[in-house]
């Protein structure tokens, strides 16, 4: 049997951030997240404790009868990482537009001009992706792209080599050669909180290998990264994201968009999908 | 088209006569769409992107990237062409997708298009018709354009108040030789694109269409 879209697990707020209770949305409906002496909580409308789990710096529930732990990510767990919570921004865009974005390279050069990607170097290679049966998920590996500053601490232009990763309908984890460390993943993550289906909470997390710039270089760097896509993500027509072909042209470059869609409609995740072209 | 479409559209287009509807709508003033600039308007709840090619030719495309669905009038225009600023896919003067940067060796289909609308310059001002048409671009007879205003109102409203049947162009004549082009732009807001003598003072006259605006929009308050 499938999970609903209420059986997965979603996350609702930094475990930095509980101290006053805060009331939220989560798939058109009202929680409410905080600490108690018992530790943390997390309660619908109707007071019922939702179930929790904490990871990842932060605070997951699930509306329903999850069926599965909550995915892990191995790597971010090796020693030596800094471990960033960045915040949280708020996008009028469907969920699934927020990660079908995380997971395109293809915009680098136009939305985050010589940061991510410059002119004249846009063209996309060919890459891998398949869906995992095995695990449930979508990765696209073997992903290679030139980027003038690919993070705080990259001096110059490399070619900078991707995995990504879709572990949960409304989560993405990018794996990002690391500068400093040849043969390791810098790791960014993309969390999703549906607030409705046309408008969510984004909550990036990041596990880097970085020693040279603070806490507060790295957090403002993806926050200035993450306000160029939501530039673009309000602006999508339609807001939800279409699942049936028709509506939108996928070329080459796209096969991570095109299998996430795939995914999506396979698994019966329309939660933020528009299904029939209008 | 099936039989059964064309009958609908001759009739839908029999009702949008009677009730005054125009083929030709005023949507800015050329110098508000410089050479090398591209902006978003709407007309009769359709989102368009207006761009101006760096040779001055002036375009009116639907707001979507047939791509992603981003809206283009947030897009560049280099030369002739126009950009999307998602992945930089151009777009030639017909709307055909010309250039796809993340494939560079890649020749677009042609069936990759943006949808286009007929787009003319007249009297410096800039007008677009929603639906192929015989019709003739409005001649604002010597007449220079003003500015434009944002009224909060449906256009039939604005019509009535200024005492005119719904056309293209509306010659109110008075002091200042006014003709006004609406533009529906939501179905309860529009705007006036006004035109004044060519001697006419524009300050006065923009004054003088302010004061109108309040008094339309208060008669119906
Ligand atoms: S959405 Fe326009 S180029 Fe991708
Ligand atoms: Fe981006």
């Amino acid at each position: 049997m499938r999970e609903a879209v209420d059986d997965h697990w979603y996350p609702v707020g930094l475990l930095s951030g509980l101290e006053d209770t805060r009331k939220t949305l989560l798939l058109g409906r009202e929680i409410a997240v905080g600490r108690n002496g018992a530790g943390v909580f997390v309660r619908d409308a109707a007071g019922r404790a939702l179930p929790t789990v904490a990871r990842f710096g932060h605070l997951w529930t699930s509306p329903g009868q999850p069926t599965r732990d909550l995915f892990t990510i191995p790597e971010a767990d090796t020693p030596g990482r800094q471990l960033v919570d960045v915040g949280s921004v708020r996008v009028k865009c469907s969920p699934l537009r927020a990660v079908e974005n995380f997971l395109d390279i293809a915009h680098f050069p136009f939305v985050h001009t010589d940061i991510l990607g410059a002119e004249p170097h846009t063209e996309v290679e060919r890459y891998q992706v398949d869906i995992r049966e095995e695990v449930d998920e979508v990765w696209a590996t073997e992903v290679k792209f030139f980027q003038p500053q690919a993070a705080r601490s990259a001096e110059g232009g490399i070619k900078t080599e991707y995995m990504y990763r879709v572990p949960a309908p409304t989560c993405a984890v990018l794996y990002k050669t690391c500068p400093p460390r040849p043969g390791e993943w810098d790791v960014i993550t993309l969390f999703v909180q549906p607030l409705t289906e046309e408008w969510c909470e984004v909550w990036p997390w990041m596990a880097l290998y970085d020693d040279q710039s603070t806490m507060a270089e790295m957090v403002s760097f993806q926050q200035m990264i993450f306000m160029q896509d939501r530039s673009i993500l309000e602006n999508q027509i339609p807001r939800k994201l279409p699942l049936d072909p028709g509506m939108e042209v996928p070329t080459q470059a796209d096969m991570t968009s095109v299998a996430y869609r795939r995914w999506l409609k396979r698994i019966g995740y329309t939660y933020g999908a528009q299904l029939v072209a209008a | 088209m099936g039989r059964l479409d064309f009958a609908r559209c001759a009739l839908l287009e029999c009702v949008l006569r009677e009730r005054g509807a125009v083929d030709w709508i005023a949507v800015g003033l050329s110098v508000d769409v410089p050479a090398g600039t591209v902006v978003p308007r709407r007309v009769n709840d359709t989102d368009m992107a207006i761009w101006c090619s760096a040779a001055g030719k002036l375009h009116a495309w639907g707001d979507r990237c047939p791509h992603r669905g981003m809206r283009l009038s947030h897009g560049f225009v280099r030369g002739e062409t126009l950009s999307c600023i998602y992945h930089g896919w151009q777009y030639g003067m017909d709307g055909t997708c010309s250039y796809i940067p993340a494939h560079p060796q890649l020749e677009p289909p042609k069936t990759i298009c943006a949808r286009s609308y007929a787009c003319n310059e007249q009297d410096q001002m800039i007008w677009v018709a929603l639906a192929p048409t015989q019709a003739k671009t409005p001649d604002a007879e010597g007449r220079r354009p003003v500015r434009s205003l944002e009224i909060t109102l449906p256009v039939a409203k604005v019509a009535e108040g200024l005492g005119h049947p719904m056309s293209s162009l509306m010659v109110l004549g008075g002091v200042y030789d006014l003709a006004v082009a609406l533009q529906p732009s939501t179905q309860h807001s529009c705007v006036l694109h006004a035109f004044a003598g060519a001697d006419q003072e524009r300050k006065q006259v923009s004054r003088h269409l302010e004061k109108m605006r309040a008094e339309l929009e208060s008669a119906d308050a």
